[in-house]
């Protein structure tokens, strides 16, 4: 959820919660007033009515009172009641052919004497009205209220938080290798004033510790590539010495192999300590199928000595925005893993369709643990050529670039598949 | 010939003199900077051998006063760093070839003498031993004058082979010289054995004598 959903999400339901309650409790507050002031009126004609009726009464009997007013009707009762009554009834009206409300009062009186019942009423259709009317202009005005609220809450939130969002674009773009100083506007609050200045001085340290560790990474090639160089070319001297019996040539050819893939070990790790600090930033269009078919040429020496037969099913091409050290990478490691790994007379076959590339190879008859295969020196081949890194810079290319690699063993051939989703 | 080393680790410098000064080269040693500097100011090399690293500064920078002085003297940059950046500012400033630590003594030797060659016959050269001819332009190899047929691996692996005589040649060296860093992609040496015996016939078939020796199998040696 969004910063400024959040608030006005808030503000919202407080709005909505306030109308659904304002609104009923508005209209019976008003129809209260209403029935009290009516019925009020009504108990004021009955106590006018009174000795006019029995004023008149002195002259005619009951049945002969007839009033102007239909509201008003006067009749003889057999019993008396202490109390009024009032109640409010439907009455169809004849003349708009629907019920109407009506407030009746009921009050037993004694004219002259004689029990007699009076009935007052009064038609509620107008105050109804009045209600209704006064409610919806209520409403209107409450509505009113809270949209206007809304859109000035929304607006001066937009622009209390634009700085907020000036610095998260500026820090979405930001990347530590490239060492370019945040450029973070001055902003009228403090807290984001606070806020830029502790981003530029946590910038500043990270660029500084990603320093640091690129400098040791360059210092440890050094470091480990000097004695290396050192042990190899002391050995080469050792192997020319005089005389030489089989027996050391065993033994230096041995130091020589362990020396060599020390070397190689060393290389390896340098490079993959290089991915993982991202120091191949620099992207540009690379045509996937001229880089395979660069290795497949480069590699062709090695396919030729084991007999490899490769079926490049490659027809379209796909151009990949990416690092072209990094691409060489995978497709030198994914193509020279199937060689290594194959058998003398197999087979491999690279596809490409959809952003898919599939590359897959005969060799072991039994799956490889693909939980496993991604990670650092978790080989399973026996080939001390093999150092158990090249899968590891796979993976960690494609995490880079967002590709997806995944492993499958299908119809006895190891299938490696990248996807490019670009 | 006269070979500059500007190497400040001690032990790697002295193994690049004893190798080399028995491909009869005087080698004179830098450990840092500033000796290098003064060295190749004061005289001419026919190649020096640069370390980007050194302790008191950058080899590049030799490199550069170098060329500024306008000296003719080739440039073999040797550098731990291994990268790509280093080896492009390097060739750019003027030098003539790149090597990474660690490195063969003999693929060394094999560069150093290119370099020479290059700068002493502008390329145009041929090496004669006894019977054998290597026709360094044509990229051609002779035997009594007559020419035989060897594919470009085999001519590569003579060159190398010569071009480190009466000197064992590690097996791995030959591997990393012939395939470069996809070495490792072979199972096994085999490869090498089976140029090696191509070679060998090509050459002994043209009448040349034998001068290609296996080492206990820990490598090969022209011996002349």
């Amino acid at each position: 959820m969004k910063l400024l959903q959040k608030t006005i999400r808030s503000y919202f339901v407080y709005s909505v919660i306030i109308l659904l309650v304002a609104i009923p409790v508005f209209y019976f507050v008003i129809q209260g007033i209403v029935r009290e002031d009516v019925d009020e009126n009504l108990m004021n004609t009955k106590e006018i009515l009174k000795p006019k009726i029995a004023n008149a009464l002195l002259h005619n009997n009951i049945s002969q009172l007839n009033f102007l007013d239909h509201d008003i009707t006067v009749s003889v009762s057999t019993a008396l009641k202490e109390f009024d009554t009032l109640t409010t009834i439907e009455i169809f009206d004849t003349v708009a052919r629907e019920l109407v409300p009506y407030r009746v009062l009921t009050s037993y009186v004694i004219i002259n004497g004689k029990p007699c019942i009076l009935e007052v009423k009064t038609s509620l259709v107008d105050n109804e009205d009045l209600i209704q009317s006064i409610v919806k202009v209520q409403v209107i005005l409450l509505l009113l209220l809270i949209v206007g609220l809304f859109i000035i809450n929304r607006n001066l939130s937009k622009k209390i938080w634009m700085p907020f969002y000036t610095t998260l674009n500026t820090l979405k773009n930001y990347k530590v290798e490239k060492h370019e100083p945040l450029a973070l506007s001055k902003s009228a609050i403090t807290e984001f004033n606070d806020l830029n200045t502790s981003l530029q001085e946590l910038t500043e340290r990270t660029y500084q510790s990603y320093i640091s560790q690129k400098e040791f990474t360059e210092n440890a090639s050094h470091e480990m590539q000097t004695p290396l160089a050192v042990f190899h070319s002391k050995l080469e001297l050792l192997m020319q010495t005089m005389p030489l019996s089989q027996e050391q040539a065993e033994l230096m050819s041995g130091l020589a192999d362990a020396g060599q893939r020390m070397a190689r070990l060393n290389k390896s790790l340098l490079l993959l300590t290089k991915i993982e600090n991202s120091q191949f930033a620099d992207k540009e269009n690379i045509s996937l199928n001229a880089c395979i078919e660069k290795f497949i040429l480069l590699y062709q020496p090695q396919i030729n000595e084991k007999q490899i037969t490769v079926e490049n099913k490659i027809t379209t091409d796909e151009i990949l925005n990416a690092n072209t050290a990094l691409i060489e990478v995978l497709i030198s490691n994914l193509l020279g893993n199937a060689i290594r790994h194959n058998y003398v007379g197999g087979r491999i076959n690279i596809q490409l369709h959809l952003d898919e590339l599939v590359i897959e190879n005969t060799g072991r008859q039994t799956p490889l643990d693909e939980t496993k295969i991604f990670e650092r020196f978790q080989k399973e081949s026996i080939d001390s050529n093999s150092i158990g890194l090249g899968l590891e810079m796979v993976n960690k290319v494609c995490s880079i670039n967002q590709y997806e690699v995944a492993y499958q063993f299908i119809n006895n051939l190891h299938s490696f598949t990248v996807r490019f989703n670009s | 010939m006269k070979i500059l080393i500007v190497e400040d680790e001690k032990e790697l410098s002295k193994s690049m003199v004893t190798y080399l000064q028995r491909e009869n080269y005087t080698c004179d040693v830098a450990y840092n900077f500033n000796d290098g500097r003064s060295k190749m100011e004061s005289f001419d090399y026919d190649c020096i051998l640069l370390d980007i690293s050194l302790p008191d500064g950058n080899g590049l920078q030799i490199l550069k006063e170098l060329k500024g002085d306008d000296k003719l003297d080739g440039v073999i940059i040797i550098s731990a760093k291994n990268s790509l950046d280093d080896k492009i500012a390097g060739l750019n400033l003027g030098a003539d070839d790149y090597m990474a630590k660690p490195f063969h003594l003999s693929e060394l030797s094999a560069r150093i003498a290119a370099v020479i060659r290059r700068k002493r016959f502008q390329g145009s050269n041929v090496l004669v031993f006894n019977e054998l001819t290597i026709d360094l332009l044509a990229k051609t190899v002779s035997v009594s004058n007559k020419p035989v047929d060897v594919t470009r691996k085999e001519y590569d692996l003579l060159l190398y082979l010569v071009s480190n005589k009466n000197r064992v040649i590690s097996k791995n060296a030959i591997a990393e010289n012939i395939s470069g860093d996809n070495a490792d992609l072979y199972d096994n040496f085999d490869f090498i054995y089976a140029h090696m015996k191509n070679l060998k016939k090509k050459l002994t078939a043209a009448g040349c004598e034998d001068y290609i020796k296996s080492i206990y199998g820990m490598g090969y040696k022209f011996t002349i």
